[in-house]
């Protein structure tokens, strides 16, 4: 699938005697590297645009000749054309090939350059190769060796010396004794991430990489700078002379922090994760990691993480225990319940976390061995099966969608949220995507994109309009002719199948609330609106993807009603994509952990669904749905299982106790204040110690491995829910996790056919050649060719298909379309365009505040990592600039900020871009702004001042207080007492 | 006949004029017998006139071990304590002595020459633990009157997989060096 339909022109050009045919505007060094050939860079890299600052690719390059009178190519004897090189030599990172062209890489010239040219580069080089961290997987020792001179004839004690290491940034170190001013990590974050914020300061011997902003190196994806960097010059501050790098030993897994997927390495050494690298996944992360992704391991040592089974002790103090006794008391206990209160006193909450095998095991245990519906898990984003039903193709990858495709970004702040996905979404956007984004506060992506805010409250009618404007954009006569009924003007388009009754129906639904209804309402050009409107209707596939605000706003049916009745759903770049907030949200909902929905979004009563399960499970629970995780917080339930999500730590709160909850079991990480509240507390393991599957926000179920062994007698959740199974007598006794996927590939139909094996080696569902040529993705070929390593050995995953979609990919384009028709009208039936006049915040003097995401949040997967955790800002409240003049509200400031439903005091912080009349506080920096609103979306506050200016920092130079590793209760743990 | 003990009076000839040669053996261990300059014995860490270590904890020298014998664990050096110069030192550094074949690989790959090979032979041990040399064995004692590395007020330090865990508990050393990070409050996150 190239991404404009056409296949790109191949030229034919001859390296070193070897053909190869490339696709036009291809450069000398990739099209060398396609036919085999070597040329060695450091400037350059596949991913950049070519500078030529280096000139270590230097290759004699020839054409065919032409007779400059009569035009025609210059034949010699035989016929063959003769070739007519360059006098000087080219650079072949600079020079695009053309038809016939002729490279010679082994020339006497092209050895002398290359000596002649690292000669250069070592001329004030330190040689400290031995104390480098880059040594032994450094691109510069590698090509000296292989290509260098061996000598110098620059006089060692004439080097340039400089005090090292400088800190560039945070994370990263500089030692400028040893950079050779490729511009790498410069272009990789103008180019790559967007951030401008590292330039070249000096000149001549003088000139060095400096960061320009404030902090220094202000960006969340600063460590892959030191992936690209081809000598030791940036290196990160968590490996910084941990280990010899061929002393490492590298264990394949999935990046537990978010919903991209990102497939990295863990590198060990004696049984302890010492930094975590990119593995390349050209579906997922291409080579890139956030900074949370490679900084964020330290949940990987066992600093404060829960050793032993706790049980309270007769004084109510939580004491170490055996696994057999815990599990015990946990069976008696949910037995003891079920007998007084019946299967539905019972129920579980689990995390977005946990792996499909222990999501599905945590599901199968309540539902089909304790016998209840009361299943959820949180926070949850993905709540209905629209993702199921209408999401994106299986072979879409974001950053391979270019000019033809529409993607809106609805309610999500792509960079905090999904940082890789913001890099996907910046390089599809420079490939020519249409890019909008709709939402109620800024983010960096809406710099490049046509941005729609929406008043808080009223997004439904502010997204109404867009797909209003959308259709209104597909019926409008293309030159004044009328449009035969039935076909759009895209029609001609691949992507665009034509539901057109659907479409007109949800047209009309939307009558009222084009884009003229949003004048006055919300702070957006009703034509931006229409022109957004137009994009996503020229575009041959607009592919949806929201997070949790849009999900919490309603958006969802009105993205699925008009992904179903455009038929643009179940093809590359086009349908729903839903973000979580964690590494697992799509999978543990594919796991049913919703009480109303089975495995495989099959709702609870669906009998075709109840008839599969019968096969697997020892029995059904109830065809009733079960109550969602707040209602069981607030005391739905007599007994609890909260399985690696803590509700009271997002909102201290909550007392369960009181809430009614007898019996609270707790399976976590750490002894969090949720487990600080429970009767029996179970030590899980953590991403780094466990094997299973992630399913990303593309569905793509990916392995992940153990890398580690467990902290103490921590345990698999799956292995600890088999053993309470074993204690209610279900005969189903799982060895493995491989084992539990193949029940979950029996059980979820969409998992069908996958199994650890064929997750493994690559193999592919669709097939695509957008890639380069030679680096085809059923192929574990790096194309990082230079750089620290990043070699796929253990498998791509694969991307399960939505049902629409197997139908389609089956060859029924009918069934397809009468899915989509029929579906457009199901998604959006019984939804109205609503909008909270209450929260518009033109009346009053409050603002209303709306919780946000933020990268570094106080989470404990942050807080554990030594360097990350400086970086978690303390709490606070960003003001426009409008409300901060008019309110005398300065920069560093404190408030004071009273909800409907809580206060609590931050800082302030004056950001462009907020809306006037709102206010943006992150979630997850220690105080609860979900309740202080009231537990919804958006809600009314008051602010008040409290310190007008500056607070005084010196005094406490930590931003946020360190978890300690027990919590401040009158729980004791007392290990080792068993 | 006569022929066969004139055999026994030139061996006993031989037997009895060895008795007044110069003996080849020595009365080991009592006396020793010099050992040649490039004689490779046991392993020594080596200083430089100031006290601080030569060693700078590069692994080469386990890189190059042919029997894997040696375990070199890094960290960074701070000012206020230093090992060696510049920016590494090793902070666990210890050589199983049961497993080294005594090639000399480590020396000659040693960029500073800390580790060399001298002349003490003498190894036995009752337990195979003993056999663990550690950082603080394998280092030279500093010359009378010049300050020594922190190291040396330790005492023998633990062989590193017997619970010489100092690694697993100590911060790493460049998150201190780094700046405590800038206290920015994320706008725009």
């Amino acid at each position: 699938m190239a991404t404009n339909g056409s296949a790109p022109k191949l030229v034919n050009v001859m390296i070193d005697g070897r053909p190869a045919a490339v696709g036009a505007g291809t450069n000398v060094v990739d099209a060398a590297h396609a036919a085999g050939v070597e040329i060695p860079i450091f400037c350059h890299h596949p991913k950049l645009v070519p500078v030529g600052m280096c000139r270590m690719c230097l290759v004699e390059v020839g054409t065919p000749g032409v007779d400059p009178a009569t035009k025609a190519p210059i034949l010699d004897d035989e016929g063959a054309p003769v070739i007519k090189y360059f006098p000087k030599l080219m650079a072949g990172c600079t020079t695009v090939v053309s038809e016939g062209m002729h490279v010679r890489t082994g020339t006497p010239a092209v050895a002398e350059a290359r000596e002649a040219v690292l000669e250069f580069l070592l001329t004030s080089h330190p040689l400290d190769c031995p104390v480098c961290d880059k040594g032994g997987e450094c691109p510069l020792q590698n090509l000296t060796m292989r290509y260098g001179p061996g000598r110098s004839r620059f006089v060692w004690g004439e080097k340039f010396h400089y005090p090292k290491p400088v800190p560039v940034g945070p994370l990263i170190a500089l030692d400028r004794e040893r950079c050779v001013l490729c511009a790498r990590c410069i272009r990789f974050e103008d180019e790559i991430a967007d951030d401008q914020v590292l330039g070249f300061e000096n000149r001549g011997r003088g000139m060095e990489i400096v960061s320009f902003s404030d902090p220094p190196l202000d960006s969340v994806f600063s460590g892959n700078t030191t992936d690209v960097c081809p000598v030791g010059a940036l290196t990160t501050a968590d490996f910084r002379f941990e280990s010899r790098v061929w002393e490492l030993e590298s264990r394949p897994a999935v990046c537990p922090h978010c919903a991209v997927g990102c497939n990295i390495g863990y590198d060990t050494r004696h049984g302890r994760v010492l930094r975590v690298m990119p593995r390349e996944h050209d579906a997922v992360n291409e080579i890139w990691l956030c900074d949370k992704g490679r900084f964020g391991h330290g949940f990987t040592t066992a600093e404060g993480r829960l050793t032993h089974p706790l049980v309270r002790d007769i004084s109510g103090a939580l004491v170490a225990t055996t696994w057999d006794d815990a599990l015990t008391r946990v069976a008696e206990a949910l037995k003891r319940t079920v007998a007084e209160g019946g299967p539905a006193a019972v129920g579980g909450v689990a995390g977005a976390t946990l792996t499909n095998e222990d999501a599905y095991a945590f599901g199968r245990f309540l539902r089909a061995v304790v016998g209840t519906n009361n299943v959820d898990h949180r926070p949850k984003v993905i709540a209905d099966d629209s993702v199921h039903r209408f999401g994106a193709g299986a072979d879409t990858i974001v950053h391979a969608l270019g000019a033809g495709h529409a993607i809106v970004v609805v309610g999500l702040d792509a960079e905090a949220e999904a940082p890789v996905l913001f890099l996907s979404l910046n390089k599809a956007r420079r490939q020519g995507a249409a890019l909008i984004t709709l939402s109620t506060a800024p983010q960096k992506l809406d710099r490049h994109a046509s941005h729609l805010r929406a008043v808080p409250g009223s997004e439904a009618t502010l997204l109404a309009a867009l797909v209003r404007a959308a259709l209104e954009a597909e019926y409008e006569p293309v030159d004044g002719a009328s449009v035969p009924s039935g076909a759009l003007p895209n029609a001609a388009v691949p992507n665009a199948a034509v539901p057109s009754a659907a479409a007109r129906v949800l047209a009309d639904r939307l009558a009222d609330h084009g884009p003229a209804a949003v004048h006055g309402v919300h702070p957006v050009d009703p034509d931006a609106v229409a022109q957004a409107g137009k994009a996503l209707a020229s575009a041959g596939g607009v592919l949806w993807i929201y997070g949790r605000s849009a999900v919490d706003a309603g958006l969802v049916p009105l993205m699925a009603a008009y992904a179903a009745a455009t038929g643009q759903h179940g093809r590359a770049g086009t349908g729903l994509v839903a973000v979580g907030r964690h590494a697992n949200a799509q999978g543990v909902a594919d796991m049913g952990l919703t009480p109303d929905r089975l495995p495989g979004h099959a709702r609870v009563d669906d009998a075709a669904a109840r008839e599969r399960l019968a096969d697997v499970w020892p029995s059904l629970p109830s065809s009733e749905p079960g109550l969602d995780a707040g209602a069981m917080l607030a005391g739905g339930v007599q007994a609890l299982y909260v399985l690696g999500t803590d509700p009271v730590g997002d909102d201290p709160a909550l007392d369960l106790r009181a809430n009614g909850v007898r019996t609270l079991i707790v399976q976590d990480l750490y002894l969090t204040p949720t487990a600080a509240q429970a009767d029996i507390v179970l030590p899980a393991q953590s991403a780094a110690e466990r094997d299973g599957t992630f399913t990303s926000l593309l569905r793509r179920v990916q392995r992940t491995y153990a890398a580690v062994d467990p902290v103490g007698h921590a345990r698999a959740d799956w292995k600890v829910l088999r053993d309470l199974a074993a204690r209610y007598g279900d005969a189903e006794s799982f060895a493995a996790p491989s084992d539990v996927f193949d029940e979950i590939a029996r059980a979820v139909p969409a998992y069908a056919g996958l199994s650890y094996a064929a997750l493994g080696p690559a193999i592919r569902t669709a097939p695509t050649d957008i890639f380069l040529p030679f680096a085809p993705l059923t192929e574990a070929r790096s194309v990082s060719y230079i750089g620290t390593r990043y070699e796929n050995r253990h498998g791509i995953g694969a991307a399960w298909l939505t049902p629409a979609e197997a139908t389609y990919a089956a060859g029924d384009t009918a069934a397809h379309e009468a899915v989509a028709a029929d579906g457009g009208e199901d998604a959006f039936a019984g939804y109205a365009v609503a909008a909270d006049d209450a929260l518009h915040a033109a009346a009053g003097d409050d603002l209303v505040l709306i919780p946000t995401a933020i990268l570094f949040d106080a989470g404990r997967l942050v807080a554990s990592s030594t360097v990350l955790h400086p970086l978690v800002p303390r709490p606070f409240v960003a003001f426009s600039p409008f409300d901060a003049l008019q309110r005398g509200l300065v920069e560093g400031g404190r408030v004071r900020v009273t909800g409907a439903g809580g206060t609590f005091e931050a800082e302030v912080v004056v950001q462009d871009g907020v809306t006037p009349g709102t206010a943006l506080a992150p979630e997850s920096l220690g105080i609860a702004v979900r309740a202080a609103v009231g537990g919804e979306r958006a809600g009314r506050v008051r602010v008040e001042v409290v310190a007008a200016g500056p607070i005084e920092r010196g005094a406490s130079p930590t931003p946020a207080p360190r978890p300690s590793s027990s919590p401040s209760t009158t729980a004791t743990v007392t290990p080792g007492q068993i | 006949m006569l022929d066969d003990l004139m055999h026994l009076v030139r061996g006993m000839g031989v037997t009895f004029g060895t008795m007044f040669k110069k003996p080849v053996t020595i009365a080991y261990p009592e006396v020793k017998r010099p050992v040649s300059d490039r004689f490779r014995g046991r392993h020594e860490l080596k200083r430089y006139d100031n006290g601080l270590e030569r060693c700078i904890g590069c692994s080469l020298c386990s890189a190059a071990c042919p029997a894997d014998a040696i375990l070199v664990v890094p960290a960074e050096n701070r000012d206020e304590e230093r090992y060696s110069p510049g920016e590494r030192y090793a902070a666990v550094y210890e050589i199983n002595m049961l497993r080294c074949i005594f090639c000399g690989f480590c020396e000659e790959a040693c960029p500073v020459d800390a580790i060399v090979l001298e002349h003490e032979y003498e190894l036995a041990a009752y337990d195979r633990r003993e056999m663990l040399y550690t950082k603080s064995m394998l280092l030279v004692p500093t010359a009378a009157g010049v300050g020594g590395t922190p190291q040396d007020t330790r005492g023998r330090d633990v062989p590193f997989r017997m619970g010489g865990m100092d690694y697993f508990k100590t911060p790493l050393e460049v998150k201190r060096a780094l700046p405590a990070g800038p206290s920015s409050v994320g706008a725009g996150e």
